[in-house]
């Protein structure tokens, strides 16, 4: 048992140095060329205003927090929701939850378009897409899971999970059709997902956000290690089901919610760190999964976002379009070398 | 022997149709449009009617359409066989449908908007002129966004539609088509530079009759133009020119042979990408943008941001070009008609002298004291 122990510290150790090592090169990356030694010395706060303080201190630094935000909460919402509904499948998109998002940026976007008469191009502010988007996902989710009161199967509970998503995906279609140009742009880059759209007052409150966010998870640990056997056995453990199920809810709401408010909907994230962590750690207790979602998901957002700045060029690319394609095969390729699914 | 016979009588009649054409309509061809800088169209002029050639109804398109422009009682006379041409156009025209903002002030310069009957979006169009048509119901709206409603397209039966494309794939053109409206691609976009676009005012004064006085009107702009470029010249200052602004993680900026970037080096300013080639955009990272870009001198058109304040909530990263700090920011975002629609994107590819002389005013306010603002604005606070 102490060995176990130890060797699960060594690889929680090993992880986050991997964080650490990630988050710097993260940094030291990107269009502009910037070396080593300037970088240190404007992190160490010693250098002259420079165009490079400004890149590193007011571009990279926010954007990798950011990165370390969103991979962290998608992986734990995403293992939140595995275990909750008990499915592999599961995740923030596959239950709806981004597509509750998208419909209320879609109406604060493009509504106008349908209720006002003339063209509205006012920009839309940040924090009415933030405060919209929580509210989709959550009534989402909240549909999603009354309806699953109604249904014993797990794969019905899933589908009616998607239906929800096809009823929000039909209505957001129906209001693009009836918006001019300038706001479907917005709204579709909006889709696109993004890191770096905020800034420090964003970081900080999307920061708040997710800890509130992750104290639920934790203060759940217990109540989804006893939903692992199934609804009658963690009620006869003394379970409140009712209440862990809405604490559940909620921190998954406020992770994924939060998340997409802020950064977009970024795709992939949440369904795979839970499964890549299950298969690193080989168990299936919450106690060593969360914080290890955590991290991971931390790391793996961390590349994705190096690799989407397309180092020393002038371009960038969408970080949805990288979180899948690098993570898809990566989850392809572990599930068939292990030939066996942790679940 | 009996098909053979058949055959036989077939082919003499296909040839004798052909004959018929070639009688009853004259093939002299007497002159050619000029063209001084448009290279998307040509028109050829015949004794009984006018043949219009697309050449570049879009980027890269591999086939042209020619137009046949004749009077009803030629073409009760003549016949020719199908796909000689891709539409056959009625002259005079007395009811038009056009698809873009940029198609109405040709209308509007040729004084012919009473012959608009349908226009998609009608809320996007800002000239007075129209909107009043709009009010007296004299305008049907098609709908939204390029997906124009077939219905009431069909119902209206324009004697000519002009529309534009990016591909020639487009359902509500060919169902018109098939209903017998001829569907005129104008490629005015395509054309890459300002006055070569503006040129295509030249085509409506063919569709309209009205060639002289459309020649006369382009000449006049082309003359603003040209004297307005050569002013800017006289000054020794080029003011570095940053544009365009972030959508999420990318900077979306006119490549250097696009025509907003001639516009800015006929204005005697230094675009700090004129160096790059081809057209359409450059899609560029904050840094690299930040880091060629901070200490430009002016900033135009931040995508639709219409004041500091909004450029500053969308991204605090915005505050950091010297241009936000010393307010130098112009966008065309902020000059709209009654509707909403931008008046830059109806009138900004007509009349590329007042769009040349608004650039030279923010550049270079010395130089045209008494001139006022057509499309651009400073920023709002």
């Amino acid at each position: 048992m102490a060995r176990i122990k130890t060797s699960f510290a060594f690889t929680f150790a090993m992880l986050s140095f991997v964080l650490l090592i990630c988050f710097f090169i993260n940094i030291s990356l990107g269009s502009v060329q910037i070396p080593l030694d300037a970088i240190l010395e404007i992190l160490s706060g010693s250098s002259a205003p420079s165009t490079w303080k400004i890149i590193v201190l007011d571009f990279r630094l926010p954007k990798a927090i950011t990165a370390i935000l969103v991979g962290s909460s998608l992986g734990v919402s995403g293992l939140l929701m595995q275990t909750l509904f008990r499915n592999p499948l599961a995740g923030p998109f596959v239950l709806g939850i981004s597509s509750g998002a998208s419909l209320g940026v879609a109406l604060v976007i493009l509504g106008s378009g349908l209720f006002g008469g003339t063209l509205a191009l006012a920009f839309v502010s940040k924090w009415s897409i933030v405060i919209a988007s929580s509210l989709g996902s959550f009534l989402v989710l909240l549909a999603v899971l009354v309806v699953s009161q109604r249904v014993r199967d797990t794969m019905a509970i899933l589908i009616i999970g998607l239906m929800f998503g096809s009823v929000t995906a039909a209505i957001v279609s129906v209001m693009s059709y009836f918006s001019s140009a300038e706001q479907l742009q917005q709204y579709v880059f909006w889709g696109f997902g993004s890191l770096s759209n905020l800034a420090w007052d964003g970081v900080g409150i999307l920061s708040v956000i997710i800890i509130i966010g992750l104290i639920l998870a934790i203060a759940s640990i217990k109540s989804l290690n006893s939903l692992l056997l199934g609804d009658a056995y963690a009620k006869s453990l003394g379970l409140n089901l009712k209440q862990s199920r809405l604490i559940i809810i909620i921190a998954t709401s406020l992770l994924a919610g939060g998340v997409t408010a802020f950064a977009g909907p970024i795709a992939f994230i949440g369904l795979a760190i839970p499964h890549l962590t299950r298969q690193i750690f080989k168990t299936t207790n919450h106690k060593l999964l969360l914080p290890a979602v955590c991290i991971f998901g931390a790391v793996v957002m961390l590349i994705c976002d190096s690799i989407a700045q397309v180092p020393t060029t002038d371009y960038t690319l969408p970080i949805n379009a990288i979180t899948a394609l690098i993570g898809a095969p990566v989850v392809i390729w572990l599930l068939t070398r292990q030939r066996k699914m942790i679940f | 022997m009996y098909i053979k016979r058949l055959i036989l009588f077939c082919l003499v009649l296909c040839s004798a149709c052909k004959d018929r054409v070639e009688s009853s309509l004259s093939t002299s061809n007497t002159e050619s449009l000029i063209l001084k800088y448009a290279k998307g169209f040509s028109v050829d002029y015949y004794d009984d009617y006018k043949v219009i050639h697309i050449l570049q109804p879009w980027q890269g398109a591999s086939k042209e359409f020619s137009y046949i422009l004749i009077s009803e009682e030629e073409l009760a006379k003549t016949s020719f066989p199908k796909n000689t041409y891709d539409g056959i156009i009625i002259n005079p025209l007395d009811r038009i449908v056009v698809t873009s903002t940029t198609h109405l002030p040709a209308l509007e310069l040729l004084e012919e908007t009473k012959a608009l009957v349908g226009f998609p979006g009608t809320d996007y169009i800002s000239s007075n002129t129209i909107r009043q048509a709009i009010a007296a119901g004299n305008v049907r709206d098609l709908g939204q966004n390029e997906s124009l409603n077939t219905e009431v397209l069909i119902e209206l039966n324009p004697d000519v539609i002009v529309g534009f494309g990016v591909d020639e794939v487009n359902k509500a053109f060919s169902t018109a088509e098939k209903a017998g409206i001829p569907v005129i691609y104008n490629g005015d976009w395509v054309e890459s530079s300002p006055l070569a676009k503006a040129e295509w005012l030249k085509l409506f004064g063919v569709l309209l009759n009205k060639e002289k006085q459309a020649d006369s009107i382009f000449k006049r702009i082309e003359k603003n133009y040209i004297d307005a470029m050569q002013l800017a010249q006289q000054t020794k200052h080029s003011p570095t020119i940053l544009s365009g602004a972030m959508h999420n993680d990318v900077w979306y900026l006119p490549k250097g042979s696009s025509t907003e970037a001639q516009l800015l080096k006929d204005a005697h300013t230094s675009y700090i990408w004129e160096n790059t080639k081809g057209e359409g955009s450059l899609a560029l990272s904050y840094e690299t943008v930040l880091d060629k870009a901070k200490s430009a001198d002016i900033w135009l058109n931040p995508s639709i941001f219409s004041s500091y304040t909004s450029l500053k909530d969308a991204n605090q990263l915005y505050t950091n070009f010297e241009a936000f700090a010393s307010k130098n920011i112009f966008t065309i975002a902020n000059t709209k008609g009654e509707t909403g629609g931008v008046l830059y994107y109806e009138l900004g590819i007509s009349r590329p002298d007042l769009v040349l002389k608004d650039i030279i005013k923010i550049a270079h306010p010395n130089l045209l004291p008494d001139y006022n603002f057509v499309f651009f604005k400073p920023l709002q606070q």
